[in-house]
């Protein structure tokens, strides 16, 4: 389902909530949240970012279908790529587990959850209609 | 700001020289090897010689393979500018719109601007080309362990979002494509030539929903250069010159984050309404339009930015006829990115220039005294315009 991931510089302070069931986000001292990869406030530009865990609620902006190659008469594995707009406000770009392509529509609520390729990679966020 | 207008009209800018070597699936020669074949092809096609040259700006595409060597792989010396440039694939027009201000303000007298790319390696299919380099960490990292591999998922993610919101339909979007192979039947250059129908949009495979193989664009080797120089040093080179009236770029610097636009407007917007300005022209004066089309869809919303069509309409706009050879709108007259050749922005830059010059055989449009280019990089993220003509810009500065 998620490919193998390690981790570096930017990313463990993320990864470290992955690894304990948060989806983290950036926040400055005025309250405005920014994405996770931000270093400047979306909203007011301050550089004094931290990290706040976000609720992990979110809801669907776009999404696509890839079709994996068939094998013999199984039907080809579909996998869900996703925008979603966190409840805090900022986008993340992700895959949904549990979706059926046909059934999604923008603005349905989601919830994080969390899955490794291997027990030995970070733990990468996806997100499951509610 | 100063375009051509604000200039003595000696030192505005053209386009004097094109240079396209074979495109598509050419085996043997390296990106920089194809770059210098271009710069030598739009050299001698200038009439001018290697040594006339004292402006390079080279852009290199998926495999980075154009470095600023190439000066030495050319004999170049003593350049007044010399410069690899990058905003993919809105850079050919910025490296004209570099090239341009170089000649006008006399920086440069002769700027050779080239694009070359060599993703297709003999043996190894398109697909491994693009997008199945993953890096194991970092951000990009994360989006890669998340499923995203190359621009087609983010490309058909901002789709749906059109789609979704404007009732955007597939088959409106196989409406361009099937327009475009019809002038690609036309263009002896293009790699892709036989006709299709809408039936065989509809029947081609998912790549990835909402986009089927015959939304996407090819994959090609090649390279293409163009040189820039001032109107009067063009006036007795042998071919005829490509006016530039105009230019603009925008860049939203929205890419991945939340973005109200995204998917829905472009920065071709920004970009567009620059290039219009500076050129004392409006979207009624364009003849031929050269739109980047990395996607069926980029189609749709840059007909829109552009303001050939109201925001939200460019799927039945698409749908009603008015492209392809029999259209209204002579609309990326060489089949495009999707059925001619992919060399990011000098895809429509090169056309755009067969057009002007009035050059394009069987699919030469009949009205052809303004053409517009445009690029587009990222995801929807980096713009750039150019309006072109055969005729000099009038007025303004003696
Ligand atoms: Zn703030």
């Amino acid at each position: 389902m998620v490919g193998p991931l390690d981790r570096d510089g930017d990313t463990a302070p993320f990864l470290d909530g992955t690894a304990r069931g948060e989806f983290l986000l950036r926040r400055c001292p005025q309250g405005h949240w920014s994405e996770p990869a931000a270093s400047t406030c979306t909203a007011c530009g301050s550089v004094e970012l931290s990290w706040a865990a976000s609720t992990g609620d979110a809801r669907l902006v776009s999404w696509a279908v890839t079709h994996g190659r068939p094998d013999g008469d199984t039907p080809p594995p579909r996998h869900v790529l996703a925008v979603v707009e966190l409840d805090e406000g900022p986008w993340w770009w992700t895959s949904l587990v549990a979706a059926d392509p046909e059934a999604l529509s923008p603005g349905i609520p989601l919830r994080v959850e969390f899955a490794r390729a291997a027990e030995q990679y970070e733990a990468v966020p996806v997100f499951r209609p509610v | 700001m100063s375009g051509p207008r604000d200039v003595a009209a000696g030192r505005r800018p053209v386009i004097a020289g094109l240079g396209l070597t074979d495109v598509g699936k050419v085996y043997g020669r390296s990106a920089q090897q194809f770059a210098a074949d271009a710069v030598r092809l739009a050299v001698a096609d200038a009439g001018l010689q290697m040594s006339d040259v004292d402006g390079l700006l080279t852009s290199s595409g998926v495999t980075r393979g154009v470095a600023m060597s190439l000066q030495r792989d050319l004999g170049l010396t003593d350049l007044a500018l010399l410069s690899e440039m990058q905003a993919f694939g809105a850079t050919a027009g910025a490296m004209v719109q570099m090239a341009a201000l170089a000649v006008q303000s006399g920086t440069a007298s002769v700027v050779a601007c080239v694009f070359a790319d060599d993703p297709l390696k003999e043996g190894k299919t398109a697909g491994s080309a693009y997008g199945t380099r993953r890096a194991p960490s970092g951000w990009g990292g994360l989006m890669g362990a998340s499923g995203y591999a190359g621009p087609n998922p983010l490309y058909a993610l901002a789709a749906r979002r059109h789609m979704q919101t404007y009732g955007t339909t597939t088959e409106q979007l196989g409406a361009v494509a099937v327009a475009q192979r019809d002038w690609a039947v036309l263009n002896p250059l293009a790699q892709l030539r036989t006709p299709m129908t809408l039936a065989d949009h509809a029947g081609s495979r998912w790549v990835v929903d909402p986009f089927r193989k015959l939304d996407c664009c090819l994959v090609s080797n090649g390279g293409a250069a163009v040189l820039v120089t001032t109107a009067e040093r063009a006036a007795d080179l042998a071919r005829p010159p490509v006016h530039v009236h105009g230019w603009g770029q925008a860049h939203p610097g929205r890419l991945l984050k939340h973005s109200e636009d995204f998917g829905l407007v472009t920065g071709a917007v920004a970009s567009g309404a620059k290039a219009f300005a500076m050129a004392g022209l409006t979207v009624q004066d364009v003849d031929v339009a050269e739109l980047y089309d990395c996607y069926t869809y980029t189609v749709v919303v840059s007909l829109e930015d552009y303001g050939f069509c109201a925001k939200g309409e460019g799927g039945p706009f698409a749908a009603s006829g008015a492209l392809g050879p029999e259209g209204t709108l002579k609309l990326n007259t060489g089949g495009g990115q999707l059925s001619s050749y992919y060399l990011w922005g000098m895809t429509p830059l090169t056309e755009a220039v067969i057009q002007a010059r009035g050059e394009a055989g069987e699919r030469q449009a009949d009205a052809h005294d303004i053409v517009l280019v445009s690029g587009n990089g990222g995801i929807l993220d980096h713009h750039s315009t150019l309006i072109l003509s055969p005729h000099p810009v009038s007025g303004g500065a003696a």
